[in-house]
């Protein structure tokens, strides 16, 4: 039997969530953070088993599953961008107002890339494979804004 | 009676867990994650690469970061792998070991690793909670406060296939005999009328029993894995899940029954009131339980062997899970159609 | 004593006097119980009067207290410290207050001033350690076109004299005092360490008088931007633990479909429209579009009530806090379930009672509705039940 739907009485009420939380960074994000902020350093995380430094960092290798929370090195705070796109819409939770590039930059010494914007040079012109640096931000944040931006060398 | 058979028996071969505390500021998400996933490999005896597909629950309004499967792919070892994700209020972490169980007796997967975290400091769990009433009509009106404890932590569980417990396992299997989700129809006041409806508790013990041959359930189990948020539920729902009349369960109380040296010993590990972090929760009432079977529950193993062993998830507006599990596989015959 | 993040609940007691604002309590007349259970827990009672305090530890019962806030050792230092929010505490019952918990709330951050954590043990690091590495902290870039001599003269132990030359975008640390300075700081050696180290606050030591200053008095207070936070060497950097703290806030719109929607309409019209199952009879509030029990499609409303009967109750004397505004709600309050005239008996439904009926609130009571003096059509019309008074004299 179908439903004789009458839809006369039918509304919709507004309704609002809002929930604050906090995350926390822990240990090794808080580490990898307060560098930035502190020395202007970009620290990566090695795996003596395979070889591989990872940044951001992670407490264990994601290849072989080794331990490597204490293997500290210091990365370059110069990169090559390998990939990037461009952010095209605005919305209020951006970071910066479009068209902006949000490129993957592989810092010297880091096996994995590091997502951040790149500025300096205008996005049609933008192409993977150049070099970039960081811009570390005069207001810090504890956040990985403490990195303003990344621009071409 | 409906035919209720698996397709092939399940076994729980590893099991990890994180401490439990109201705060672990030192840790992310990931790293809370990875460390019960690397505790159950370990207990398990395998690594990353011998698990066929993931089973990730929590509640995400908890934390107020969505898609968490997706950002603890690095802690549960995902990536790569088919993954799964269940959301089921209190019973996630239970609803996470049926999952498992049903994915591996399917015949799909051979290995599955199922993991439940919470981390509730990050959040602000009775604000979740109270939106997930019904706008409607229940939000106004109720202030969900969280009525049990709040715990950052997770667990881990690995299950396999017959065939692969056969190929030998490091410690020894606990097989997940049967388990059953029992929901209740989503409008909580018609619990408090005067003609009551059956207890969600009562209707999965009643039906699990009767389809498993299990008469008295209370000479049957050797302890009890109760998910009880509050230690006033606890004692009410041992009515429903022993299918006991009256004020049974309260003279069994008195009696001791329930004690740690009792006829059927009731939450060993401390239950839900001794910690609770929701995702994790109800997986750590079977993860306890198969400990209990192994022999392997530290300092709070029961003395009298235990063969048999029941346990529970609760959640939302009474939603049941209950479970058996079994040292032996020799239930087979007992099944009835 | 037990430490909890690095405090006992002792410590917390010892300095009530010294943080009790008599000022702020003049009007307030109340005492106080605190039982911290757990290791380094104990009983306490404070004891307000008119601007004065007595803070004493007590073995037996907590008698003669207006309020009594329970909870354990942990949980007392955690939320004294801020490190565990108080609303998390008394919605998670770890902290519980017999009494008026929002009446507390708002008196104790009046009347006292916040406890501060004791100040860390002394570290072996000197003020002649932390001075002689100050050039190599030095930032050019925060101090393009300064140019200053800062005096140090640190007392005490570890202490010394050092000139600090800023110019030309370079920095130098020397031995002695030059003349002249641009500004001159005088304080003991360990107040300098605690302050590079982070264990003394700056701003407290500036205008406690812990150090004097001669000469350019801005000069001394922009000094601190132009160097990078002192190390301790081999010393872990991340102390330190980062959280981010965040609201997340979602607009929603919820469509209430055809038959709830009857329902609300009915509201305005102060009426209560349930449905009913055409197989077992049952009616529903509120009404659903099929009967859960029988799995058929539910059409017939009825209209029931608007009185009813209360089959149960709750009263709420616990304060949670609303997820939205983190307002603790009044208390105590009342969740009456309320069967309506003409419902079937099992469909009880919620219903907020009027807070001035809890205490003649009895199984059995006769409700009628109190509505929302403009009613439009939705779940604010109705503002809940009230004792029948009509029907209570009878």
């Amino acid at each position: 039997m179908t439903m004789q739907e009458d839809h006369k009485d039918c509304f919709v009420l507004e309704g609002k969530m809002a929930l604050p939380n906090q995350y926390f960074a822990g240990r090794l994000g808080s580490r990898f953070l307060i560098a930035i902020r502190d020395r202007k350093k970009i620290m990566g995380l090695k795996c003596n088993q395979c070889g591989k430094t990872f940044v951001p960092p992670r407490e264990y290798c994601e290849k072989c599953w080794t331990k490597i929370a204490d293997n500290w090195v210091e990365l370059g705070t110069e990169g090559e961008l390998v990939n990037f796109t461009v952010v095209r819409y605005g919305d209020r939770h951006l970071p910066k107002k479009p068209p902006y590039i949000l490129g993957q930059i592989r810092l010297d010494g880091a096996d994995t890339p590091l997502v951040h914007i790149v500025e300096g040079i205008d996005p049609r012109e933008v192409e993977s494979g150049i070099r970039v640096k960081a811009v570390f931000a005069a207001k810090t944040t504890n956040t990985i804004m403490d990195i303003d931006h990344f621009e071409p060398v | 009676m409906k035919k209720h058979a698996k397709n092939g028996n399940v076994a729980i071969i590893g099991i990890g867990q994180t401490s439990f505390s109201s705060h672990k500021e030192d840790q992310n998400q990931v790293e809370m994650v990875q460390e019960a996933v690397i505790n159950a490999l370990a207990d398990a005896g395998l690594k990353i690469g011998d698990i066929d597909c993931i089973v990730h629950g929590n509640m995400e309004l908890f934390e107020m970061q969505f898609a968490p499967d997706l950002w603890h792919s690095l802690g549960t070892g995902a990536y790569g792998k088919d993954e799964y994700r269940i959301t089921t209020g209190g019973t996630t972490g239970a609803t996470l070991v049926c999952a498992a169980d049903n994915l591996v007796a399917s015949g799909l997967y051979g290995t599955v690793l199922a993991i439940g975290m919470e981390k509730l400091q990050e959040g602000n769990t009775t604000g979740g909670i109270t939106n997930m009433a019904d706008p409607l009509w229940f939000r106004n009106l109720q202030t969900g406060a969280l009525t049990g404890t709040t715990s950052d932590g997770a667990c881990a569980m690995i299950f396999t296939s017959e065939e692969k417990v056969k190929q030998g396992t490091k410690n020894p299997p606990v097989w997940i005999r049967d388990h059953i989700q029992v929901h209740r129809e989503e409008t909580i006041p018609n619990l408090f009328g005067f003609n009551k409806p059956e207890m969600t508790h009562h209707c999965a013990a009643r039906t699990l029993f009767a389809r498993n041959g299990i008469q008295d359930p209370v000479a049957y189990f050797d302890v009890f894995e109760m998910y009880d948020p509050s230690a006033w539920w606890a004692v009410d729902w041992l009515r429903e899940f022993f299918l006991l009349k009256g004020d049974e369960h309260l003279r069994m109380l008195e009696a001791g029954d329930f004690d740690l040296d009792g006829r059927i010993p009731i939450n060993p590990s401390g239950g839900v009131i001794a910690s609770n972090p929701i995702g994790a929760t109800a997986m750590l009432r079977p993860a306890e339980a198969a400990l209990q079977i192994r022999g392997d529950a530290g300092g709070h193993q029961i003395k009298k062997e235990v063969r048999h062993a029941l346990a529970s998830g609760f959640g939302g507006t009474f939603w049941t899970v209950l479970m058996i599990l079994e040292k032996e596989l020799n239930w087979q015959e007992v099944n009835h159609d | 004593m037990t430490e909890y993040f690095g405090t006992t609940v002792a410590d917390i007691f010892a300095t009530m006097p010294k943080r009790f604002k008599p000022e702020e309590a003049k009007e307030v007349d109340i005492a106080i119980g605190y039982e911290a259970t757990g290791e380094g827990g104990g009983k306490w009672k404070a004891t307000i009067k008119h601007g004065t305090l007595k803070v004493e530890t007590v073995d037996g019962d907590l008698t003669g207290c207006k309020t009594t806030i329970h909870t354990d050792a942990e949980t007392f230092v955690g939320v004294t410290l801020g490190k565990i929010g108080a609303l998390d505490a008394l919605s998670s019952q770890k902290l519980r207050v017999a009494g008026d918990p929002k009446f507390l709330m708002l008196l104790l951050p009046k009347i006292f001033t916040p406890y501060a954590a004791p100040e860390k043990k002394p570290v072996s690091v000197t003020a002649r350690d932390i001075i002689t590495t100050i050039a190599e902290r030095f930032r050019p870039e925060k101090a393009e076109g300064v140019a200053m001599t800062i005096g140090y003269d640190l007392t005490g132990e570890g202490g010394g004299r050092w000139t600090i030359v800023i110019r030309d975008g370079k920095c130098a640390v020397r031995g002695g005092l030059a003349d002249p300075l641009t500004v001159k700081m005088t304080m003991e050696a360990k107040t300098y360490a605690g302050m590079m180290l982070g264990t003394i606050e700056a701003v407290t030591a500036f205008t406690s008088g812990q150090v004097k200053i001669e000469g350019d008095m801005a000069a001394a207070g922009a000094t601190a931007k132009f160097f990078r936070k002192y190390v301790v060497p081999g010393a872990t950097e991340a102390e330190e633990l980062i959280s981010l703290r965040v609201t997340n806030a979602i607009e929603q719109r919820f469509a209430t479909g055809p038959v709830m929607g009857h329902w609300f309409a009915g509201l305005r019209e102060k009426k209560f429209l349930a449905n009913r199952c055409p197989k077992c009879g049952r009616t529903q509030i509120p009404p659903r579009e099929i009967c859960a029990w029988c799995r058929v499609r539910v059409h017939e409303f009825v209209e029931v009530g608007p009185k009813g009967v209360v089959t149960h109750f709750d009263i709420v004397y616990f304060a949670s806090p609303d997820p939205l505004t983190g307002a603790v709600r009044d208390t105590p309050y009342a969740t009456a379930y309320v069967v309506f005239d003409g419902s079937t008996e099992r469909e009880a439904v919620t219903m907020d009672l009027k807070k001035e009926d809890i205490p003649r609130l009895k199984e059995g009571a006769r409700v009628r509705p109190v509505w929302a003096e403009v009613t439009t059509g939705s779940s604010r019309d109705l503002i809940g039940v009230a004792l029948d008074e009509q029907e209570e004299s009878l």
